[in-house]
């Protein structure tokens, strides 16, 4: 198994720890990761409110390199996935875009065939690899550790490649293939407040506010994109405040998690960079070792 | 919301304004006012117009009302309406459509969440990627410096961890970056089309 790796741009800044671990855990279980070379940002959500045209010029370069690698790409970022994949649709339902695609390229001296497929850490990980495996690499049981899986919205949305709409499982299994104790939970993939956290601070608190009230009784919190994971670590004083109860539960992600019980060393999990520590809660498991 | 009435005159109409906006005008058309979306929006609650209303709105075809309104710029583009509208509208889709429109006729509402999204995308022209702490830096000098008092506490809190590398990285490629840009610019101005 290898894959064109595109880890955007949060993962080179504020989600190093995403980074390194999803490194780490696909090396482990046999999967090779090979970065696209000179990849640029996606255009993410905003490209698509300013410029259609290079909402889709962007994502489609990073695929022409891939195709030039002969790979399908993973992207660890559900927004990076999502403006990636989303190319091809929009060519597909658009006859008229694929050759003004092909200019804008051209004008960057590339060509784009339109052969790469696109695809989610989470769904390579949950079916090209398959939980049996990352049972099977197991060092350490996740057993007692309640976990809340937090999916986001894009990870899914709007296109459903591999998993359900509304209450995906994919991660579930995984958690429960490393023994977590999943915890229900219905709010999945409700949206996180994106960047309205930023511009429009309020409405993206309540957001945020409405996810962390309903994770009450578990350990932590599993995500799979980084603005999801910077948006339930950063603010929970504010949440806190809001909600008039304390709020301090830690948002780890997957990755992370699979480096634990995989007893990877601790270089490979970063667990310093996650916001609220989730060094209390692992002590559930056992980690560190001795403590 | 209470009921709103408007006092309709021919000028307030424009009757393309759905085609303008949807990739599938059809369809927009065939809204059948279920609610679906608004329930579905995690930000309704803050909106002017629900998503329905704003649907009800595009269809009559009052464009003004529309585009001078704040609820696309509070889409997070979480497509929960999309994928439960039994009409199969592309409901996130139109939210983009409409806040490049309202940008392009300078009526945007939520002028700060537009400044930011092209502040985003003039730090992807100038280096090839997304750089959290140029684009906060830029941003906020375009729009209101002193705020950034407010996002000190978070800012502290990434140094700390090093996650907000102060410098930006541009790719080598970043001149192919800007003849992109240079070309769709090129497109939509011989297209004469909405960027």
């Amino acid at each position: 198994m290898k894959y064109a790796y595109y880890p955007g741009c949060t993962l080179e800044t504020a989600a190093r720890e995403y980074d390194v671990s999803a490194r780490a855990v696909f090396r482990e279980l046999g999967a090779e990761l090979v970065p696209i070379p000179d990849w640029n940002c996606c255009g993410s959500s905003p490209a698509e409110s300013v410029d259609y045209l290079l909402s889709i010029a962007l994502p489609a370069r990073n695929l022409a390199l891939a195709e030039q690698m002969g790979l399908d790409i993973v992207a660890t970022c559900s927004s990076c996935y999502l403006s990636l994949f989303k190319v091809e649709k929009h060519c597909q339902r658009d006859p008229s875009l694929r050759p003004r695609l092909a200019e804008i390229l051209g004008a960057a001296g590339l060509t784009y065939r339109g052969t790469v497929r696109v695809r989610h850490m989470l769904d390579v990980i949950a079916n090209d690899i398959g939980p049996e495996k990352v049972q099977a690499r197991m060092r350490r049981s996740l057993r007692g550790l309640r976990v809340v899986p937090y999916y986001g919205c894009q990870t899914v949305r709007p296109f459903m490649e591999y998993d359900g709409p509304d209450l995906p499982e994919s991660m579930d299994r995984l958690l429960a293939a490393m023994e977590a104790d999943v915890v229900p939970y219905l709010y999945k993939t409700r949206c996180c407040g994106s960047i309205l956290i930023t511009s429009t601070k309020d409405v993206g608190i309540k957001l945020v506010s409405d996810l962390l009230a309903e994770t009450d009784g578990a350990d932590c919190v599993v995500t799979v994109c980084p603005l999801c994971q910077m948006n339930l670590d950063a603010y929970q004083a504010e949440v806190s405040r809001k909600l008039g109860r304390r709020v301090n539960i830690p948002v780890l992600y997957l990755t992370q998690l699979m480096a634990l019980a995989f007893d990877l060393p601790a270089q490979e999990i970063l667990l310093q960079k996650n916001i609220v520590s989730p060094r209390p809660v692992l002590e559930k498991i056992g980690w560190p070792a001795g403590s | 919301m209470a009921l709103q009435s408007f006092n309709l005159t021919r000028e307030m109409l424009d009757h393309s304004f759905a085609e303008t906006v949807a990739p599938d005008k059809e369809k927009l058309l065939t809204c059948i006012q279920c609610g679906t979306c608004t329930a579905s929006c995690p930000t309704a609650y803050a909106m002017e117009y629900t998503p329905r209303q704003l649907w009800r709105l595009i269809q009559v075809g009052l464009r003004d009302e529309v585009l001078r309104s704040d609820t696309f710029w509070l889409c997070t583009t979480c497509y929960s309406c999309t994928i439960r509208c039994p009409r199969g509208i592309a409901v996130t889709e139109t939210m983009a459509t409409l806040k490049r429109l309202s940008v392009a006729e300078g009526v945007e509402k939520k002028d700060r969440s537009a400044r930011f999204y092209e502040t985003f995308m003039d730090v992807v022209r100038d280096t090839g990627r997304m750089h959290e702490t140029l684009l906060m830096v830029r941003w906020l000098l375009r729009t209101n410096p002193l705020q950034a008092l407010s996002f000190a506490p978070l800012g502290l809190a990434l140094l700390r961890r090093g996650k907000m590398p102060l410098r930006p990285v541009s790719i080598k490629g970043v001149d192919q970056i800007r003849a992109m840009y240079a070309k769709v610019r090129e497109m939509e101005q011989k297209e004469e089309i909405l960027r």
